[in-house]
């Protein structure tokens, strides 16, 4: 395929997958909002407005990541009881290509909430040119390990159900045990041991920093950034060798 | 002619499966370009499997398979630019209406939206889609959503078409319509593999046909050749009593309700119904149906399902 055919493909995914099932069923953009939407009016009213900048940037953080936890079930899904995996194999369509407009297609879903987070984010005076670079760095490392691991375990599963099962294990592993929601001190320090090993610990430093929630000096912040994008490039690699695109 | 798939000892082993019996065996085939290439087979034949292998989606455990003179292996990007299928058992994505379904495919393969367009409008209109276009593929019968997925692969630009099973389950009508839907196609040079358990559905598409028994190819052709391939060509139904001394001297006798089916070599079949006619019996004179050549070959019907213990023969 061409890139201008590559580009189309992808234009078509997020078509197929993010705008038309929105147009048919617009709660799909309610569904994905409320979760970290919840949370942060969780942490609102229990802090009594304090950590309000935790729960906003951990929402985005989360946010990101239900990208993934989306498109894993969406894959699933698509692959065992519609045959569209199979579709799109045989036809000039390349398995990274296939990803990259599944994995956009799910972020039009997160629009909504990220505008909110967004919207706060701005209106708490948070956004400075480098908070906002670090922002998005950060979340789009996290939009795209997501989606590589979503698409490896899709190609696993055997039934839909299985996702389900799975889901709730990610979300907590990546989202709730880690310091997304709250600073890493917080936890007791065989909490903060476990905790290094979720990449979604090194991202919510690098975003708690940014804001100058926590104190993050250079060195830190290098770390971080080291290891997220090694988080990255691992998955990617898991995905490029370990997905089944063709069955064995 | 150039041949559009071929496989030589073409083996597949499921991973996994306990007794290793093989799902396809030494499978040497060859699938000559632009006709329609009916694979028949009871239920668990090998047929999605050797679909599968061939369109890319399955990898091969030993021998070869080449579409186009692309190795699917090694090739497999050659391949897949040049092909497009049906899988058995797939359905169209139900948000989408009959139209999005074949336009955003074609979208998706990479044409442009004049193009896209033009063959949307081209496909729906040939397979009398034109008045649903707009229905969300929810709310459509089982028929029809076959159907969009047909014009789907046929709106293609792809050389090679894999349709797995595309009838089964469908009421007769509905059948038809997929039928006629193919025919259509054919009048391009595009190569269709087909596959079904509905015999007389090969024989109405097919130029050529496979059949597949337990993994292996057990006889191939076109409909002509695998008449004369079976012993007797050639059955003559008599209605009304009968010896059957008498008729098994003909050929190989058959008993039915009400009267006998003799299966025999042609001057013997037309002996027989000349000596029934001069009887004043009803007699019926033809050459034999696949669903015969299949029970002959197979020794069951197409229907019969494999009792799993001797399937692992
Ligand atoms: N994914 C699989 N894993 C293990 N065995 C399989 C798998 N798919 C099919 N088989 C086995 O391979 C054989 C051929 O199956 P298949 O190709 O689906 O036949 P058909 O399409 O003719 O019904 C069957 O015995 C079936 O049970
Ligand atoms: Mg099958």
């Amino acid at each position: 395929m061409s890139e201008r055919n590559r580009l189309r493909s992808i234009g078509t995914l997020v078509r197929i997958n993010g705008i038309v099932p929105i147009r048919t069923q617009p709660f799909y953009l309610v569904s994905i909002i409320a979760q970290p939407l919840s949370f942060l009016f969780f942490i609102w009213i229990v802090s009594r407005g304090a950590d309000l900048a935790y729960g906003l940037m951990g929402g985005m953080v989360l946010t990101m990541l239900s990208v993934g936890t989306g498109l894993q079930s969406d894959l699933t899904h698509y692959r065992h009881d519609m045959k569209f995996q199979d579709v799109v194999i045989a036809s000039p369509v390349e398995a990274p290509i296939y990803i990259a407009g599944m994995a956009l297609s799910e972020l039009v879903y997160s629009l909504p909430a990220l505008a909110v987070f967004v919207a706060l984010f701005v209106y708490y005076g948070y956004a400075t040119v480098s908070s906002v670079a670090i922002l998005t760095g950060v979340l789009l490392l996290v939009w795209s390990f997501g989606s590589a691991f979503a698409f490896t375990l899709s190609t696993y599963f055997q039934d839909i159900r299985e996702t389900w099962a799975f889901s709730p294990i990610f979300s907590l592993v990546l989202t709730v045990l880690p310091p997304v929601y709250y600073p890493i001190s917080y936890l007791p320090a065989w909490a903060q041991i476990a905790a290094r090993f979720s990449p979604t610990t090194y991202a919510a430093e690098l975003v708690q920093g940014a804001v100058g929630l926590q104190p993050l000096t250079p060195t830190t912040a290098e770390i971080d950034w080291i290891v997220l994008v090694a988080f990255a490039a691992a998955l990617f690699l898991i995905a490029a060798f370990k997905a089944r695109w063709r069955d064995p | 002619m150039s041949s559009a798939i071929r496989t030589e000892h073409l083996s597949k082993i499921y991973p996994g499966s306990a007794s290793r019996t093989p799902a396809l065996a030494d499978l040497t085939l060859d699938v000559p370009a632009g006709r329609v290439f009916g694979v028949i087979g009871r239920n668990g034949a090998g047929k999605t499997t050797f679909v599968r292998i061939a369109a890319t989606q399955l990898e091969l455990t030993s021998g070869r398979a080449e579409v186009l003179g692309y190795d699917v292996m090694t090739q497999a990007r050659d391949v897949r630019v040049r092909i497009a299928c049906v899988p058995q058992e797939s359905r169209p994505l139900y948000f989408l209406n009959v139209e999005e379904v074949v336009y955003l495919y074609l979208k998706l393969r990479g044409l442009d939206h004049a193009e896209a367009r033009r063959r949307t409008t081209e496909a729906l209109d040939e397979l009398s889609l034109t008045e649903y276009r707009r229905r969300p593929v929810q709310r459509l019968s089982g028929g029809l959503r076959r159907r969009t997925l047909c014009a789907m692969v046929l709106a293609s630009d792809a050389d090679v078409l894999f349709l797995d099973e595309p009838t089964t389950g469908l009421d007769p009508i509905a059948r038809r319509q997929v039928w006629d839907a193919i025919r259509r196609a054919t009048k391009e040079q595009r190569t269709i593999l087909l596959t079904t358990h509905y015999l007389d559905e090969a024989e109405a598409l097919s130029a050529r046909l496979a059949l597949f028994e337990r993994g292996r190819l057990a006889l191939s052709g076109t409909p002509e050749d695998l008449r004369a391939r079976v012993r007797y060509p050639f059955r003559v139904t008599i209605q009304g009593a009968y010896s059957a001394e008498e008729l098994t001297s003909y050929g190989r006798l058959t008993p039915i309700e009400g009267g006998a089916l003799v299966f025999a070599r042609e001057p013997e079949a037309r002996e027989l119904a000349r000596r029934a006619l001069e009887r004043g019996q009803r007699v019926s004179m033809g050459p034999v149906t696949l669903e015969d050549i299949f029970l002959e070959v197979v020794g069951r019907a197409i229907d019969e399902e494999t009792p799993p213990a001797e399937a692992e023969a």
